[in-house]
């Protein structure tokens, strides 16, 4: 039993390499926001780097290398609401509904789409470290900081995908879920330590940061990037990956499980 | 004979009050072909949904070879092929990755996938199109796939959810071709339609279904022969009463006929003398030959069996083939389907 679900999401996985592979243009458009992020917010915001208070904040006075993290993290959450629309394509075209009737894992079906954009993250985000060093922003954490941050990324990618799973398991359109996803992902960046260190933030969006996972995420990075492995950070990264994780995977689980039509 | 599908008292209720299966009971026999003839928005869907694990039903009972639907729901799912109405394939995917990724659904070992889908490509004739992708595939070709991606476990039961909508008449001729080899070799095969040919043709046995209720059930010839007799009629060359009332008294002495309508001026341009009778093939030559002796002379001789569709009409007060209402109802669907 516990082999099948393993072929059974490896083949999921695979259709959806598969069918990724055949959209390379997709995955060209998906890192054209990131990179105009890159190019237009760090010019225009340069001169935050010039506050006195942002240098001993962070450890850095260019803003491009703090912002790397809002970027990634920009990228993590678009790519996220593909799983969502994915799902909804596949209800859609009734190619759902032969995966119901086989005899295979509601997990499985949800967790092959979702190992498959982990893999696609991993890349935007490898090119954009690349971008990134091409711009002048240097990993501090060196080679296995890299790793960390694309570890982070995939896991992270995996537990807010879990949020456009549910959205798309009970509303079955993918407007909605893009929508909800767009909708969301801009007030969260801006209201977490991604843009700006916490302490410069005014004291209500400090409060919002603060239960933000945005902010855990983006500390994480901004760490590894700026500084070097700190362990507390990359620590509260990886547990609000988990709180994430386990509420929007096992409220998305639980709707798939009910029979649907 | 064996009942491969039981049904009892099966009923599905949509919301608080929108009865789309009124507590139905059937039963499929192993290995015959069973139709589920009814209009759009007749519960044909939502019971082949059901009876696949797809959809919760409201109450009743159902079973497949002695497997309950919802206790025994993982088992079932092995022993069964669903086609849609929505064509399931993959479109990114060529007609080859399609079959091998089903396989996989099914826990089918490499290699004896890898001849499984070689010999249900040549059974479909898909073999020259195998590793193209669906993008370039005709409606037809993509509904053989989708036949195809249902048969990899070879299912005991094959549930066919109006296998022909929207095919142009060529893929239709294929389609049922394809259904009748499967169920030769042996396979139980339930299928819904609003096709009357198509359910006549292939059906042993059919329900016919209207507003979640079924109306009839029976072999399509009993149906048929339940609702009335055959009908011949005839025009006559001149228009006259004479030559009408000389034709009734002519064929009141025949045998087999079981009512001649009566004479009225102008019969010739309008409807035609009608005449019912149980056997219509073979009365109507008795009828041309008593004619002929009496020395009257036809203009049109016309013999109609009952059809479906009259069968419908006469349970339902409804005509049944209504495509273009169909083909619009489709463009606008999602959410609540029939």
């Amino acid at each position: 039993m516990k082999m099948e679900i393993i072929s059974e999401i490896v083949a999921i996985f695979r259709r959806w390499n598969t069918k990724l592979l055949r959209q390379p243009i997709f995955l060209f458009f998906s890192l054209i926001q990131p990179l105009v992020w890159f190019l237009l917010f760090t010019q225009a915001f340069s001169a935050i780097g010039d506050i006195p208070a942002f240098k001993t904040l962070t450890g850095t006075n260019s803003y491009i290398t703090f912002f790397t993290a809002a970027v990634i993290i920009q990228t993590i959450a678009s790519s996220a609401l593909q799983a969502g629309i994915g799902l909804v394509n596949d209800l859609d075209s009734g190619f759902m509904d032969k995966m119901r009737v086989a005899p295979i894992s509601k997990s499985a079906i949800l967790f092959g789409k979702l190992f498959s954009d982990a893999i696609s993250t991993i890349i935007q985000v490898i090119i954009i470290l690349f971008i990134g060093l091409a711009l002048g922003v240097n990993i501090a954490s060196g080679v296995l900081g890299a790793l960390m941050i694309l570890a982070i990324a995939a896991t992270f990618g995996i537990a807010w995908s879990g949020i456009s799973l549910f959205i798309a398991l009970t509303t079955k359109s993918s407007q909605t879920t893009l929508s909800v996803g767009l909708l969301t992902t801009f007030p969260l960046l801006f209201l977490s330590a991604s843009v700006m260190p916490l302490q410069l933030l005014p004291s209500w969006v400090q409060q919002v940061a603060k239960v933000n996972p945005f902010t855990y995420i983006a500390q994480a990075f901004q760490n590894l990037i700026i500084k070097g492995f700190v362990l507390d950070s990359i620590g509260y990264a990886f547990i609000a990956i988990l709180i994430i994780g386990v509420i929007s995977l096992g409220a998305s689980i639980l709707v798939f499980q009910k029979k649907i039509s | 004979m064996d009942n491969i599908v039981v049904v009892e008292n099966l009923s599905k209720i949509y919301g608080k009050d929108i009865v789309a299966v009124d507590g139905i009971s059937f039963q499929v026999r192993k290995g015959e072909i069973f139709g589920f003839l009814g209009p759009n928005g007749a519960g044909k869907s939502t019971t082949i949904k059901i009876l696949t694990t797809l959809l919760e039903k409201t109450s009743g009972k159902a079973s497949i070879d002695g497997l309950d639907i919802d206790a025994d729901q993982a088992k079932v799912r092995r022993i069964i092929g669903y086609c849609s109405q929505d064509v399931g394939v993959d479109d990114d995917l060529t007609a080859r990755e399609n079959l091998i990724l089903q396989c996989s659904f099914h826990h089918i070992p490499k290699d004896k996938a890898r001849s499984k889908v070689d010999e249900l490509l040549r059974k479909v004739r898909l073999t020259e199109a195998a590793d193209r992708r669906l993008k370039t595939f005709s409606g037809g070709m993509r509904k053989r796939l989708d036949l195809a991606s249902s048969l990899v476990s070879d299912p005991e039961v094959l549930f066919l959810d109006e296998p022909t909508t929207g095919l142009d008449p060529q893929s239709r001729q294929d389609v049922w071709e394809y259904v009748k080899q499967l169920n030769k070799q042996g396979m139980t095969i339930f299928l819904t339609t609003q096709y009357m040919e198509e359910a006549d043709r292939l059906a042993d046995r059919l329900c016919i279904v209207d507003q979640g209720k079924i109306v009839a059930e029976g072999k399509p010839n009993e149906l048929k022969a339940n609702v009335g007799a055959d009908k011949i009629t005839l025009w006559f060359k001149t228009d006259d009463l004479e030559a009408c009332e000389k034709a009734v008294k002519a064929l009141s002495n025949l045998q087999g006929i079981e009512e001649v309508g009566k004479c009225v001026v102008g019969l010739t341009t309008t409807e035609g003398l009608i005449i019912m009778t149980k056997n219509g093939s073979a009365v109507v030559t008795q009828v041309v030959r008593a004619l002929d002796s009496a020395g009257i002379e036809l203009e049109q001789l016309k013999l109609t069996v009952p059809t479906l569709d009259e069968v419908f009409i006469k349970l339902t007060g409804k005509t049944l083939n209504v495509i273009e209402r169909k083909e619009a109802v489709r463009r606008g669907r999602r959410g609540m389907r029939s």
